[in-house]
């Protein structure tokens, strides 16, 4: 594997202070060299390779890259929910400066949807279509509180209106195919905060949802997290979201990072070659909301067979035969006091040299 | 091969293997023949002359085992190729042309389904009158009902697949399509059932022989040697339970590699498979 | 209202099909039912009065038409071998086959659907691939051999229960314990293959979004196991235990040959070597009839487990 012998050198990447003004607020989440493997063919295969990320309370960090890229395995990895064989091989997990993975599953099982709660791409089948609606987010409550049933059903309605379903009363009685998907999202968001989290892990979360639904959606979690001061993860290849709603955002290439920053910093400076490609066709901040990202020459990277060095190498425009190093191992993060990293060698950056080295 | 990866399926092979050099080797390893009847030496228990001891007639047990290895996998392989490629055809045309075709096979089949297959399987024997080739005939329209029944299924999510819609669009004809793509691309998910056929197929064989109405004493296949020791069971019960085991290992084996296949090729067909009869 | 009418439709459908296939299928049968009722020396004027009265002399479509408004009068015509008529000798078995059928159903299902919930629960675990292992030889054992080496331990051996599978006389009491061997060797035999299938549905419903989202939201494996992924799974299963119901009449046959019990299976197997032809071919319209109908009891019970079924 090819990181094995070179541990991060930066686990930590701060977030850049969004507002200058307020003091920074505390990190509420922070991956420290997170690293997934599946057992391959050929020895186990790397699909989360030492992701280092942290995120603050109130802040939002979007998380962007290819299909295939890591991005939803980098946070079902950080609730201990890699599916058998998978596995998390090394790395931290911190919520409030403690470490959450290593220890009893049951604990774990405590925290997630308590603390750190996760909503996924697809609403159609996220929800469980042989129990109501109002059922799904009484089991969510009673798996973490001592609460009746009556009280429990009372406080799933109350969700359901803060979700903005009409006729919460009625409502909570239909099962999910009675609702449609931008309803559904909104049921699964309601479960997600049924127990007001710390962190909220958005994957995708509009992907399947129309565009006029999507921005609703969107909407409605950045009020919700300005009344709860929730972290926010946004897992996302639409950069048009990224620009609107995060503050920092991360980019993935084949289960690494690449680069991450403040969003102002990523988006008008962007460094790493794949960075650059994602950004070719949008180059300002008030482009189309809706733009996806453009296709980049040459074939998405297969994780079970990376190069020894960059994984972009290949596709490359930059680094491409000009550079050996750039093929002889992957390459960590560094970057300047703002708080932007990248991992490229062909850029000129006070630490580089000793990360070469 | 990544299917011998899978350490049911390699055990499956081994056995089946195994089973197939006992076949094809009978009159070699057999100590003696299946049918030479020895009356000064009936019902012998075990001993070096006879293994697994002899039977009312003072036949050898063993023997009688070895040569209906032969018999059983005759029954599985001649089920399986006939009630795949009859099931395949009308499951195929079935699912491909569509319309009343389709509507009037469906509810036949549905039809068909509704019968117990071994109940089937039996009245098909006794209206044929009981030999080797009936009970190979009956337990094969016993059970490509259900062949056609997947392949309509597979068919189905096959036909709008690019590479029919392309063939199609370039004049490719109905049944060269057919033959080209549709059934080749078919093929796992039906081999996996047609696996599982094939065991019950021999469990199958050996209830009709148990009954009497399978292939005819003083033939020497497993069913019939298990009803045989029926009478003898308190005396000399190693005759019934060996041939038991005997047909046990062969349909382990087969549903070993079933098993095997069907977790290698398709990983969603688990519930559509498993014992069909 | 409207899925019930379709089902009963349907359900008219499928038995009329079932009542033509054992028409034709019992017109394969050789031999002629006149000359083995008046035996070889019958005179041939005998023989075409019999025939006359059977039907047999008319064409076949005729004789189908004629089976058919019969069938629908519940009349199946009489037994060759007593003159009984056929629907009095089955009503006359069936009891003992639907109580050997449904005990055997009752022990498969108490068996096999827990346990195919805790291997998927456990998949991979030592306990998971020893209970598969034994499932696997479950389902590969003749189930009239388990039959015959349960009578050698447990009546020859131990004598804890007897061999015959029914008793002429006593109390209850007394035709439970000769129904336990049957009963119990009928079941496990179908127990395997409920596991099997069982955990095939579990598993793949546990690989679902909808569980993954309630593991996320912390809900605990046990209920996520037993509440969530069971009543999603549901369906699957009880079609599976529709598909056994049909293998497990046709292993009511064999174990009733076995035990030496009566019932609907030992009845045809008699009919079909006294070429009993209209009792054969009663025999089987039943068993598949009753195939028919639990299957469509199952269908609206899939109804009140599955609200997109019901709701629409």
């Amino acid at each position: 594997m090819p990181n094995k012998a070179m541990p991060n050198l930066h686990p930590v990447a701060p977030a850049a202070p969004v507002a200058p003004a307020t003091a920074p607020r505390p990190v509420a989440l922070e991956l420290r060299d997170l690293t997934t493997v599946f057992p391959g063919d050929d020895g186990p295969v790397t699909v989360i390779d030492g992701v280092s990320l942290a995120v603050r309370a109130g802040g939002t960090l979007a998380v962007v890259g290819e299909s295939g890229s890591g991005k939803s395995m980098t946070f079902l990895s950080a609730l201990g929910l890699v599916a058998a064989p998978g596995r998390v091989r090394r790395g931290e997990v911190r919520i409030d400066g403690a470490d959450i993975l290593h220890q009893p599953p049951e604990r774990l099982r405590r925290l997630r949807g308590a603390v750190i709660s996760m909503i996924f791409q697809d609403p159609l089948t996220a929800l469980n279509p042989v129990f109501t609606i109002g059922e799904q987010i009484v089991e969510v409550l009673r798996a973490h509180q001592r609460i009746g049933r009556a009280a429990a059903r009372a406080r799933a309605i109350e969700l359901l209106a803060r979700v903005q379903i009409p006729d919460p009363a009625r409502r909570v009685d239909d099962y999910p195919h009675q609702l449609s998907g931008g309803q559904r999202q909104r049921v699964l968001i309601a479960m997600a905060i049924a127990l007001s989290p710390k962190i909220l892990i958005a994957d995708e979360p509009t992907t399947a949802l129309d565009v006029t639904v999507q921005a609703q959606i969107l909407d409605l979690l950045a009020d919700l997290q300005a009344e709860t001061g929730m972290a926010l993860v946004l897992i996302t290849h639409d950069l048009g979201l990224v620009a609107r709603y995060a503050d920092d955002v991360a980019v993935m290439y084949a289960g690494r990072l690449v680069e991450t920053g403040s969003m102002e910093e990523v988006f008008t400076k962007p460094r790493h070659p794949y960075t650059r490609a994602l950004f070719r066709s949008i180059p300002r901040l008030d482009g189309p909301v809706d733009e996806e990202l453009p296709a980049i020459e040459g074939q998405p990277p297969n994780v079970a067979r990376l190069p020894p060095g960059c994984a972009f190498e290949p596709r490359c425009t930059v680094g491409r035969g000009r550079a050996d190093c750039c093929t002889r191992r992957p390459l960590p993060l560094a970057g300047d006091r703002s708080g932007h990293r990248s991992a490229c060698f062909h850029e000129d950056l006070p630490d580089r040299k000793e990360a070469i080295r | 091969m990544r299917y011998f990866r899978h350490p049911g399926f390699l055990i499956g092979v081994i056995l089946l293997t195994l089973l197939l050099i006992v076949a094809v080797a009978a009159p070699w390893i057999a100590p003696m023949s299946p049918l030479e009847t020895d009356l000064a030496n009936t019902l012998a228990p075990p001993s070096a002359a006879h293994l697994l001891g002899t039977d009312q007639f003072g036949r050898d047990v063993l023997s009688r085992l070895i040569w209906g290895t032969r018999i059983s996998l005759q029954v599985a392989v001649a089920v399986m190729a006939l009630s795949l490629s009859l099931g395949m055809v009308i499951g195929a045309v079935a699912g491909f042309f569509g319309g009343w075709v389709e509507r009037v096979t469906v509810s036949v089949i549905d039809i068909l389904l509704a019968f117990p297959g071994f109940l089937l399987a039996l009245a098909l024997v006794a209206a044929r009158g009981s030999s080797l080739e009936s009970v190979i005939i009956a337990v094969a329209l016993a059970f490509t009902p259900r062949v056609a029944a997947v392949m309509r299924a597979v068919v189905l999510t096959i036909k709008p697949r690019t590479y029919v819609e392309a063939s199609r669009a370039i004049g490719m004809g109905t049944m060269r399509l057919l033959f080209l793509h549709v059934v080749p691309n078919s093929l796992p998910p039906v081999i996996v059932v047609a696996t599982v056929s094939a065991a019950t197929a021999i469990l199958a064989e050996a209830g009709l022989s148990f009954l009497g109405l399978g292939v005819q004493p003083p033939a020497p296949t497993w069913g019939n040697v298990i009803a045989d020791g029926q009478s003898f069971l308190a005396s000399n019960p190693l005759i019934s339970l060996s041939a038991g085991i005997c047909i046990a290992v062969m349909v382990v084996a087969l549903n070993l590699l079933g098993d095997g296949l069907r977790d290698t090729l398709d990983p969603q067909m688990r519930r559509s498979s498993g014992r069909v009869l | 209202m409207d899925r019930l009418l379709r089902q009963l439709s349907q359900l008219a459908i499928t038995v009329f099909g079932i009542v033509t296939v054992t028409f034709f299928l019992v017109r394969m049968i050789p031999g002629d039912p006149a000359q083995y009722m008046l035996g070889d020396y019958a005179t041939e004027e005998a023989l075409a009065t019999l025939r006359a009265q059977l039907g047999l002399d008319q064409p076949v479509y005729v004789q189908y038409g004629l089976y058919v408004l019969r069938a629908v009068t519940g009349d199946f015509g009489s037994s060759v071998v007593t003159g009984r008529p056929a629907l009095e000798e089955i009503l006359f078995s069936l009891p003992d086959s639907a109580i050997l059928a449904f005990a055997g159903l009752a022990v498969a299902v108490a068996i096999g659907i827990p346990l195919g919930i805790l291997t998927a629960e456990r998949q991979g675990s030592w306990s998971d691939m020893l209970i598969m292992i034994v499932a696997l030889f479950g389902i590969s054992f003749p189930v009239f051999w388990l039959g015959l080496a349960s009578v050698l331990l447990f009546s020859q051996e131990l004598k804890w229960f007897p061999a015959l599978g029914a008793s002429s006389g006593g109390g209850f009491l007394t035709h439970l314990h000769h129904l336990v061997l049957p009963a119990g060797v009928l079941g496990i035999s179908v127990a395997a293959y409920i596991t099997r299938l069982t955990r095939s549905a579990m598993l793949e419903v546990l690989g679902q979004d909808c569980i993954r989202v309630a593991r996320a939201m912390g809900v605990p494996e046990r209920r996520v196991v037993w509440r969530l992924a069971l009543k999603n799974a549901l369906v699957p299963i009880l079609a599976i235990v529709g598909v056994t119901f049909a293998w497990s009449l046709g292993s009511a046959i064999l174990i009733e040959v076995v035990f030496s019990r009566p019932g609907i299976g030992s009845m045809i197997l008699k009919a079909v070597s006294a070429r009993d032809y209209q009792l054969v071919q009663a025999g089987v319209l039943v068993l598949a009839v009753a195939v028919v109908l639990v299957n469509s009891l199952l269908d609206l019970a899939y109804g009140l487990v599955d609200p997109r079924l019901s709701t629409r």
